[in-house]
């Protein structure tokens, strides 16, 4: 702004100093000086400038001029208040010093001055509208919905289930694929839906009746067969012998190593409810062949370490079945 | 009858694995006497306890003999089936009825085929 300054002052002496010649004359050179003067502005000046700061520096310089000017002639004055009434008549009250810039630019470019004038004073308006419109706007703001997203990153198991998906041919009882509607929407959960500003983009949906529907059986027969068909589909063959060992354990094929005895066998019993069976045989007769054949069973039963205390007791109720079934018979004896 | 034996056969027939493992399946016995044999086999685990108890008091000295040929008759009142005498261990792959070993429960042909193949555990040829 100095070196503005200072040329403007060095032109007011050169103007002052030839007042007496032609007014036209000195008004071209003024005309040339004042197009130099812009060019070396825009030169001088740094990229990080606003055109609408130069064009303030600019009106600085040409009211400056006008004020030298204006006591040596009122012409250039006269122009000037008419622009301004003109321009505030449209509508919006444009910014004054706006408008008084465009008019120096106007007047400074050699084509007709009022046309350019009155061009650069819409383009001004046109963008004090579309900044209004977007300081009132702003519900959907493009950079909220941008901010949210970020790059998906697929998991492995994720990927493996989707290409396990591509690949799978069984086909349900109507012919139809199977569908992986639940495998997208548990994928999308997992990145949480719900954190974040919201967007007010869609009315919210009436959700209760679904809660209140999920919440009375959780375990449907379709969710097992489905998590059955996702557990055979997710199934790859055994890469290597410890992976095909890992699946026989499971399935039962393998036992468990190291290698437990009592595996399947929970018998809770202590040893003397195998050994002392006596108690069991009440309710045969205190004499007799078959209370003697009851007592080799019940010896023979004791010395068996192979079955349970149920079935041993199992064993002596079916002889007393047995034998009071029999009654008749054996009282005929 | 014939549909009790369909049946049977509906039943003989085991699913096959829905996963994708590359693994021998055995989904069919190999032929009808096998699949009686396997009748039998089941008849004889269900009675197993009861003929034992019913010949326990058969095969004693001390109850009178009346029980004993009470007991007799009702033993043999039984289904034929049940009794595992009628079992006849075949040879598993082939159900061959004579040359099975009862370690490897496969016939002498079907042993001799994997042992030279090198797919029998621990088993080489002999030479002395």
């Amino acid at each position: 702004t100095s070196s503005v300054l200072s040329k403007d002052k060095d032109k007011s002496a050169a103007s002052k100093d030839s007042t007496p010649e032609g007014a036209a004359k000195r008004q071209e050179d003024g005309a040339e000086k004042r197009k130099q003067q812009l060019l070396d502005i825009i030169g001088n000046m740094k990229v990080e400038v606003s055109y609408r700061k130069k064009l303030q520096q600019l009106k600085a310089s040409e009211n400056k001029k006008q004020a030298m000017n204006k006591l040596e002639g009122p012409d250039s004055e006269g122009s000037m208040p008419h622009g301004i009434t003109e321009d505030t008549q449209r509508g919006k009250p444009l910014n004054p010093e706006l408008v008084k810039a465009a008019s120096a630019v106007a007047s400074s470019l050699p084509s007709n001055k009022k046309q350019t004038e009155s061009e650069l004073l819409a383009q001004l308006r046109r963008h004090e509208e579309t900044t209004d419109k977007q300081k009132k706007g702003g519900i959907i703001n493009i950079r909220n919905v941008i901010s949210e997203m970020t790059i998906k990153r697929q998991s492995p198991a994720q990927r493996a289930a989707r290409i396990s998906g591509r690949i799978s041919l069984q086909l349900d009882e109507d012919g139809q694929r199977i569908r992986r509607e639940r495998s997208s929407a548990q994928s999308v959960d997992s990145r949480s839906l719900k954190v974040g500003k919201r967007l007010n983009i869609f009315t919210k949906a009436s959700t209760e009746p679904e809660h209140a529907l999920k919440t009375v059986s959780s375990p449907t027969i379709w969710d097992l067969e489905f998590a059955k068909e996702v557990a055979a589909v997710t199934a790859q063959p055994p890469r290597n012998g410890f992976e095909e060992m890992i699946q026989w354990t499971k399935e039962g094929i393998l036992w468990e190593f190291p290698i437990d005895n009592e595996v399947g066998m929970e018998d809770d019993a202590e040893f003397h409810e195998h050994v002392f069976l006596e108690k069991h045989l009440e309710g045969f007769p205190k004499e007799g062949p078959i209370r003697h054949f009851m007592e080799l069973v019940i010896c023979g039963l004791s010395k068996n370490p192979y079955l349970s205390v149920k079935q041993k007791v199992e064993h002596i109720e079916w002889f007393q079945k047995y034998f009071e079934e029999k009654k008749e018979l054996l009282q005929e004896i | 009858m014939a549909a009790a034996a369909l049946c049977w056969a509906l039943r003989a027939v085991r699913q096959v694995l829905p996963s994708p493992c590359p693994r021998q399946v055995r989904s069919y016995y190999v032929d009808w006497r096998m699949l009686r044999d396997v009748k039998r086999r089941r008849m004889a685990y269900e009675y197993a306890d009861e003929r034992l108890r019913i010949n326990a008091l058969r095969k004693n000295a001390i109850l009178p003999k009346e029980l004993q040929e009470v007991a007799d008759k009702e033993i043999a009142a039984l289904p034929r089936d049940s009794c595992p005498v009628r079992i006849r261990n075949r040879c598993v792959l082939t159900s061959r009825p004579r040359g099975v070993k009862r370690r490897w429960r496969l016939s002498r042909i079907v042993f001799r085929h994997f042992a030279d193949h090198a797919q029998m555990s621990g088993v080489q040829r002999a030479m002395w």
